[in-house]
């Protein structure tokens, strides 16, 4: 029945169906848009399970990355949460960051331990952040307490708080858009870090920006989704073209699958609006222990497993975000309704 | 006594991620460079297979430059489509 969806791919020379391009490019949309990420941890493994040969998911995978994180960026900037400044010196940082990463991927190869190490600590943080994520959020109410407890004493008491320990080595630098300023080693240092993690694991870094972004830099959760993308958008272009050049992008696929994202994208980013900086946490943890536990299926050779629990994670997700989004905007609807009312009366 | 739960449940997955992280599989090899058939392609396919047939730089270039304009026509047309239906967005106030 779906046959009739099939459509030639010429650089991969393979009939592919179409439909699952732009399904795979849509719920891989609606979670980059809503995380901030570029999700070829999701693309990568669906395109493979569906016949789609390894050596042109990641270029064509990168190829719609970067298609979709303009429709994206854009949309997140209207919103007010991109910031420019803090984008442009997380791609500097990275670049070196990465260059360093894959010297150190050489040095591991030389050594023969590269592809155990690179698991390794592929594994542990995805692990490691999920479960911090997630037990950051289940301890806010918790800490909030806590510290109101400590502004009330202090209040009593007729002190001032304490004030928060921070590294404050000059130049301090303002980014307005965040609303923080901060030490430009500790930015630099940052992003060096999340760089030269990305150049080792091969991977984009969405998913280690976005998190550096909130706990090291201590960006606005929305903010810190929005300045990512914006920092995927480059990455995705880069790669993009490298991956052109070595003949690796199938180009129909690619199109097929940024109409599905570029949809998808406009959903997630949307989604924001209505969800608040501590669900978007929580939603972001989970995803990334489901995707940490895809890959230590890998390891046990479970291939088709572990890329079904990742596409079966990213289709679920994906509902989760649709339902909070028309939760929330069925509500914003009654408000706007009940305002309407209440000035005609 | 939970701080040692929490440092044997650590060391726990650290042990079990690096056992996994060492059980390698086999890759199989593929070539690096090929050349496509165009006896049996027409129209578009055509057009992409002769283009990376003949000069992959500008395979590369075409297919960024076609990303990105895909990119921002869907990004503004799917802006009115949304906006017609209700749902716009403006700058947002940021809560935790």
């Amino acid at each position: 029945m779906f046959d009739m969806f099939n459509v030639y791919l010429p650089i991969a020379e393979m009939q592919f169906n179409a439909l699952i391009l732009v399904a795979i490019g849509f719920s891989v949309g609606v979670l980059g848009g809503f995380f901030g990420v570029g999700g070829a941890w999701v693309v990568t493994p669906a395109l493979n399970i569906f016949g789609f040969p390894m050596a042109y998911a990641i270029g064509t995978d990168l190829a719609h990355i970067f298609g979709k994180s303009i429709v994206a960026t854009a949309k997140h900037r209207k919103m007010g949460n991109v910031d420019m400044k803090l984008g442009l010196m997380s791609i500097v940082g990275s670049v070196v960051g990465v260059e360093i990463g894959a010297q150190n991927v050489m040095w591991l190869t030389k050594l023969g331990i590269a592809g155990p190490v690179v698991r390794y600590l592929y594994m542990v943080l995805l692990f490691g952040l999920g479960f911090y994520m997630l037990y950051d959020y289940l301890t806010k109410d918790k800490r909030a307490a806590v510290q109101a407890a400590k502004v009330a004493e202090a209040a009593r008491a007729g002190l001032d708080l304490p004030v928060r320990k921070a590294w404050n080595l000059p130049p301090m630098i303002h980014f307005p858009a965040s609303g923080i300023t901060i030490s430009l080693w500790t930015v630099t240092g940052v992003f060096l870090f999340t760089g030269w993690l990305s150049g080792l694991l091969g991977v984009g870094g969405g998913f280690i920006r976005m998190p550096a972004l909130i706990y090291l830099i201590g960006c606005p959760t929305a903010i810190a989704i929005g300045t990512d993308l914006f920092s995927v958008l480059f990455s995705g272009a880069y790669g993009c073209f490298t991956y052109g050049i070595k003949g690796r992008v199938e180009i129909i696929a690619a199109v097929l699958m940024l109409i599905g994202a570029a949809i998808g994208a406009q959903i997630g980013v949307t989604a924001v609006k209505y969800i608040r900086g501590y669900g978007i946490r929580l939603l972001f943890a989970i995803m990334i222990i489901l995707a940490g536990s895809s890959v230590a299926l890998k390891q046990f050779e479970l291939t088709t497993a572990a890329a079904w629990l990742v596409m079966t994670a990213a289709l679920g997700m994906c509902a989760v975000i649709m339902i909070k989004l028309y939760n929330g905007f069925k509500k914003e609807q009654a408000e706007k309704a009940a305002y309407a009312g209440k000035g005609g009366a | 006594m939970k701080r040692y739960m929490v440092l044997i449940l650590n060391f726990f997955f650290l042990a079990v991620s690096s056992n996994l992280a060492f059980a390698e599989g086999v890759a199989k090899a593929e070539p690096l460079q090929k050349t496509i058939d165009l006896a049996k392609l027409t129209g578009l396919n055509y057009f992409f297979a002769s283009w990376y047939n003949d000069n992959m730089w500008l395979y590369a270039i075409m297919v960024t430059a076609i990303m990105g304009v895909i990119g921002l026509v869907i990004a503004l047309v799917t802006d009115i489509i949304l906006k017609m239906i209700g749902m716009e967005v403006h700058k947002m106030e940021h809560h935790e």
